[in-house]
């Protein structure tokens, strides 16, 4: 692969004017930076100190090594290591629904994209408007349904509706018909491919970043899903760590005032938060390298 | 191999090409179509049901929605949905694609590439695990931005979460999660517009800003057309923001302030899953609306 | 291949698919439908104890509990390892999530899954969970006179419904004033017991300690501290369905004003003791502090981190020439047991045990037990801690002295505060201008949840 766009000569024609439009780019980007970052930032000391400094010392210090152990510890402690059991929770439930939806998003996608096919319009349709159904209502539903499958109870009763990802297969769908050439195709064809071996060996290798694009905003929706395993879980074993970040706020004084001697302290909250959402960035790290190189593939084949 | 966009291919054989592409096409949505209904189509259609029908599932005709609209919180919550969509659209559409344009033209490795994961950060802190960001974000006694809300006259937390404040603190909040998602999107979408096309606008002389406004952003719009549509029904969903800053100011802003919460109490405060139907299913017929116009106007569905 | 429009042909074909998915989902939801129209199951059900109980088996008793109250249900096993438990950790229905009832009604709707026994960490679950067909009565059979006879007076009264309790209360919240011993006595002050006395004081504390605070009222159950101890009628529940309110009595306009002068010289803030600006510029200026049971623990140890042998109790102001002493209640979680539970014997007996027994109640409950003979037990383990200066009588007396016509409707007070008048209260208005807009929402609110409503 090459990727030529490094040292190609840039305009140099009008070097001040380009010297102030870099510097404004710059500047709007640092801007956001701040703007995203700080919070996660001030998070992230938050971790370090007790409840006493959270609130008198400055919000950018740190607070101590010590301080962040005995917030780990008494995070651990809050119902024997609950903590651990909802990560491994939430892992299994967004793993196996990543792998179910990438193996049926990234197919559909494709086909709606590079294929004719009777019902192909009926069907995007259909998968915009239920992306676009509040979920609400949703809940009883499907809850219902489960229950008439007799799912309830088990972790399939979250795992299935979190396979179904439309957004998945619109992204693929947008992809396929933005960055992949039907004449590619076509040439396949002609060379004698099934259309399983186009999809293959022809489609497959090209929608590298879209997989990762796919299984990243897959995996995260699953990982930070609240609201579906709070209302179709039955026992507290059960739990993914998003409803326990939920219980944990729930036992601040903070936001609850009549917690008796267990209550957890907003450091400790901000330490939950942290280890809830580290796996989500490490996923993101991997499938951000995966993200670019295949994009340039389709285009610098030739 | 040529490559070109336009090149007739479809005039080879295709009578006999289009029914194995058809059955082929079938084949591979077929599990998906599985899901769609049981947990798309399904459910929906479920809801639409209740939608006209009362607790004991007798078909009652549009009350549910007339009782609803009816509701004390249903024109001030419209309203401030209305405003929050105003904001929330023009922010994301402008901000996301600006800065993408702008780390796709940065384009030196590592530093985009870590802009991007700058950007993402908040994406996965969802729900919950904000309320105490924000929280202490908007409290000017420990925020880390005190002096910035103290310039902005505000010295108490009760100050910024006053009424006024709400669509754009939504905004802020929607958009530090959100953003960058989309960020992430239009960069990668960036990066399939072809070296070719972009080398012959700039042989033709156009500039950093030209190629933006006439070659990327058109070949962007497809991309852009479905952020605005998944944007717009979430904006006009709103429901985790208020939900959220409700939480950390123990209800002084931010409860009863959305048509989605509105559905939420109904469904689950007020035992009237009917009446709640009935406010979704008017969230989903905006939202389709806005959908179909986006969608027709900008050839979504042709599969070029 | 696209660059033309889809053929007429094409576009029937679409429409008749809709045509036959929308056919196909109408005919599903209709299946879907009568499935669970059937699946009541309400056969071999026997009327005992006031309702109809369902055939009763030897499973696991299913016991749905806060993270605080995890503790009561782990002891309970531990002590009676022959019971099959188990024990699920829910958020207890704090901040209004609504959790118990979301689940209720989705139980309902499939005929199964019901906890056999709930903590709930608020007391008005009974003005749904009755509706819903959930909360068994407890006083026709199922829990002795005797035992019911025990609790704190008017401690389940956010229980009964027509007079059938539906309900145990876990701990009670009865506001009282809660004071700094040491401080008070080196300024040379007394406690107030009438609230023109508290009034005096708040002015005279302005101008001679500047800074210090003879209360709060930042908080969204203020109204429960000190309108409710003021006897205004905002919140009277006067049937199942049926609520009266009117808040521009005499009783409420003399505490608001009481409170907007104080508020304006500064010894009453209006930030909140769970604030952050309350913890960090407020903390060591604590006076005086009208407050509820659980303050003692939650605010003054906890989160000020007073110091032990400072913060003493005293029976909270009462009005000049009132003949009977009268308080507000901020809280108190409660217990309710399945009608549908099918191991009624067993849940019984845990439910006893959680609210009454000396062992949970008496000696490790966080809040003050709602059960008389166990709150006893609970001062005595409450003084031997030693973090408290003086004796805590004042407590015990205020238990049985909640105000009785202030309700626990199912629209929540605190709630409707915190939007109508806390707002109003940072722009700088005063509380007795927003008590009209006050009524007027809490009215509007009571509506929206099917309630009659007079003003």
């Amino acid at each position: 692969m090459s990727r030529t766009r490094h040292g190609e000569p840039r305009q140099r024609r009008r070097p001040p004017q380009h010297v102030a439009s870099r510097l404004l780019a710059g500047s709007v980007l640092t801007v956001f930076v701040v703007f995203f970052v700080l919070p996660v930032v001030w998070l992230l000391l938050a971790a370090t100190k007790t409840d006493q400094q959270l609130v008198h010392d400055n919000p950018l210090s740190f607070g101590s090594w010590h301080a962040l152990t005995a917030n780990w510890h008494a995070l651990t402690a809050f119902q024997d290591d609950a903590i651990l059991v909802w990560l491994r929770n939430s892992a299994v439930y967004a793993a196996i629904s990543l792998v179910i939806t990438l193996c049926l998003a990234i197919p559909a996608g494709y086909a709606l994209a590079m294929t004719e096919f009777r019902g192909r319009r009926a069907l995007l349709i259909a998968t915009l408007v239920v992306m676009l159904m509040p979920n609400a209502t949703l809940v009883v539903p499907l809850f219902l349904e489960i229950n008439a499958v007799h799912l309830i109870g088990t972790m399939w009763s979250i795992i299935l509706p979190y396979s179904f990802y439309p957004f998945g297969v619109y992204l693929t769908y947008i992809y396929f018909t933005t960055a992949v050439p039907k004449d590619l195709l076509a040439a396949a064809r002609m060379d004698g491919c099934s259309e399983f071996g186009v999809f293959r060996h022809v489609a497959l290798p090209l929608a590298t970043p879209v997989i990762a694009l796919v299984g990243f905003f897959s995996f995260v929706a699953n990982w930070t899903n609240y609201f579906l395993p709070y209302v179709m879980l039955p026992e507290s074993d059960q739990m993914p760590v998003q409803v326990g970040v939920g219980s944990l706020l729930s036992n601040v004084p903070s936001f609850n005032p009549t917690v008796g001697a267990l209550a957890i302290q907003r450091p400790q909250l901000a330490l939950a938060t942290l280890v809830a959402i580290t796996p989500v960035l490490v996923v993101f790290l991997f499938a951000q390298r995966f993200l670019v190189s295949g994009m340039l593939a389709g285009a610098t084949k030739e | 191999m040529t490559l070109t966009p336009s090149s007739a291919g479809s005039v080879r054989g295709r009578p006999r090409g289009t029914s194995r592409q058809s059955r082929a096409g079938v084949a591979f949505v077929a599990g998906y179509v599985l899901l769609l209904v049981a947990f798309g189509v399904l459910p929906t259609c479920y809801a639409i049901y209740f939608a006209f029908t009362n607790a004991g599932g007798a078909f009652t005709g549009f009350s549910n929605f007339v009782t609803t609209a009816q509701d004390f919180r249903f024109v001030d919550s419209l309203g401030h949905v209305a405003l929050y969509l105003v904001f929330w659209l023009l922010s994301l559409v402008v901000f996301v694609v600006v800065l993408a344009l702008l780390l796709h033209k940065l384009s030196s490795g590592p530093v985009s590439q870590a802009l991007r994961f700058l950007y993402y950060v908040p994406g996965a802190l969802a729900g919950a695990a904000s309320v105490l960001v924000w929280l202490f974000m908007l409290d000017p006694t420990v925020s880390p931005v005190s002096s910035l809300l103290e310039t902005l006259g505000f010295h108490t937390f009760g100050e910024v979460i006053a009424p006024g404040n709400l669509a754009l603190l939504f905004t802020i909040i929607a958009f530090w999660t959100g953003a960058g998602g989309w960020i992430v999107v239009m960069y990668g979408a960036l990066n399939n517009i072809p070296k070719d096309v972009m080398e012959a606008a700039r042989i033709d002389g156009a500039n950093g800003w030209q190629t933006a406004w006439r070659v990327q952003i058109p070949m962007l719009r497809k991309w852009i057309v479905y952020m605005v549509i998944l944007a717009f029904a979430g904006g006009a969903q709103l429901f985790v923001e208020p939900q959220l800053l409700s939480l950390a100011s123990t209800g002084v802003a931010g409860r009863d302030y959305s048509l989605n919460q509105l559905t939420y109490d109904f469904a689950f405060q007020m035992n009237n899953i009917n009446g709640a139907a009935a406010v979704s299913v008017e969230l989903l017929v905006v939202s389709v609306s806005v959908a179909g116009v986006f969608v027709a106007r900008s050839g979504f569905f042709d599969a070029d | 291949m696209s660059v033309y429009k889809p053929s007429a042909a094409q576009e029937t074909g679409t429409s008749r698919r809709r045509a036959a998915l929308l056919a196909g989902c109408a005919a599903t939801v209709l299946f879907t439908v009568t499935a669970c129209g059937s699946g009541g199951g309400t056969t071999g059900t026997t009327t005992k104890d006031g309702f109809a109980q369902a055939a009763q088996n030897d499973g696991a008793l299913t016991v749905w509990v806060d993270a605080t109250r995890m503790d009561a249900a782990k002891q309970y096993q531990a002590l009676h390892p022959g019971v099959k438990m188990d024990i699920v950790s829910y958020d207890g229905d704090a901040n209004g999530s609504n959790y118990l009832q979301t689940k209720v009604q989705l139980f309902n709707r499939t005929g199964k899954g019901w906890p056999d026994v709930v903590f709930s960490s608020q007391n008005n679950e009974a003005s749904w969970a009755v509706d819903a067909g959930f909360a068994a009565p407890l006083n026709k059979g199922l829990i002795p006179d005797a035992t019911l006879g025990g609790f704190a007076k008017g401690a389940n009264d956010v229980c009964t419904v027509d007079g059938t309790m539906y309900c145990l209360r876990n701990d009670l919240s009865q506001a009282v004033l809660w004071y700094n011993a040491p401080l008070l006595k080196k300024f040379g002050y007394t406690v107030p017991t009438t609230w023109e006395e508290y009034q005096a004081l708040g002015e005279k504390v302005a101008k001679e300690h500047p800074g210090y605070l003879v209360g709060d009222a930042g908080d969204s159950f203020t109204p429960e501290i000190y309108l409710w101890a003021s006897k205004c009628g905002a919140n009277h529940i006067t049937g199942p369905k049926s609520v009266s309110v009117n808040t521009t009595s005499e009783a409420c306009t003399k505490m608001a004003k009481l409170l907007d002068v104080l508020i304006k010289d500064k010894s009453m803030s209006i930030s909140g003791v769970f604030s952050t600006d309350f913890a960090k510029n407020e903390a060591d200026k604590v006076l005086l502090m009208p407050g509820p049971a659980w303050y003692g623990g939650a605010v003054f140890k906890d989160g000020l981190k007073t110091p032990a042998k400072q913060i003493a109790v005293a029976p909270i102001p009462q009005w000049q020439g009132d003949t009977s002493p009268s308080t507000g209640n901020v809280g108190g979680g409660t217990w309710l047991l399945s009608k549908h539970s099918t191991h009624i014997k067993a849940a019984t007996d845990f439910l006893k045990w959680v609210t009454t027994d000396n062992a949970y109640q008496g000696e490790k409950a966080p809040g003050f037990p709602a059960y008389a003979p166990a709150a006893e037990n609970w001062l005595k383990a409450q003084a031997a801690s030693g973090y408290f200066a003086g004796d805590l009588t004042a407590l015990k007396d205020a238990s049985s002295q909640v105000w009785s016509d202030w309700g626990s409707g199912q629209f929540s007070q605190e709630a409707i505060w915190a939007a109508t008048v806390k707002p109003g209260l940072t722009q700088g208005k005063t509380i007795e201008s927003l008590l009209p807009g006050w009524q007027d929402s809490i009215a509007k609110y009571a509506k929206a949840d099917g309630y009659k409503v007079s003003q």
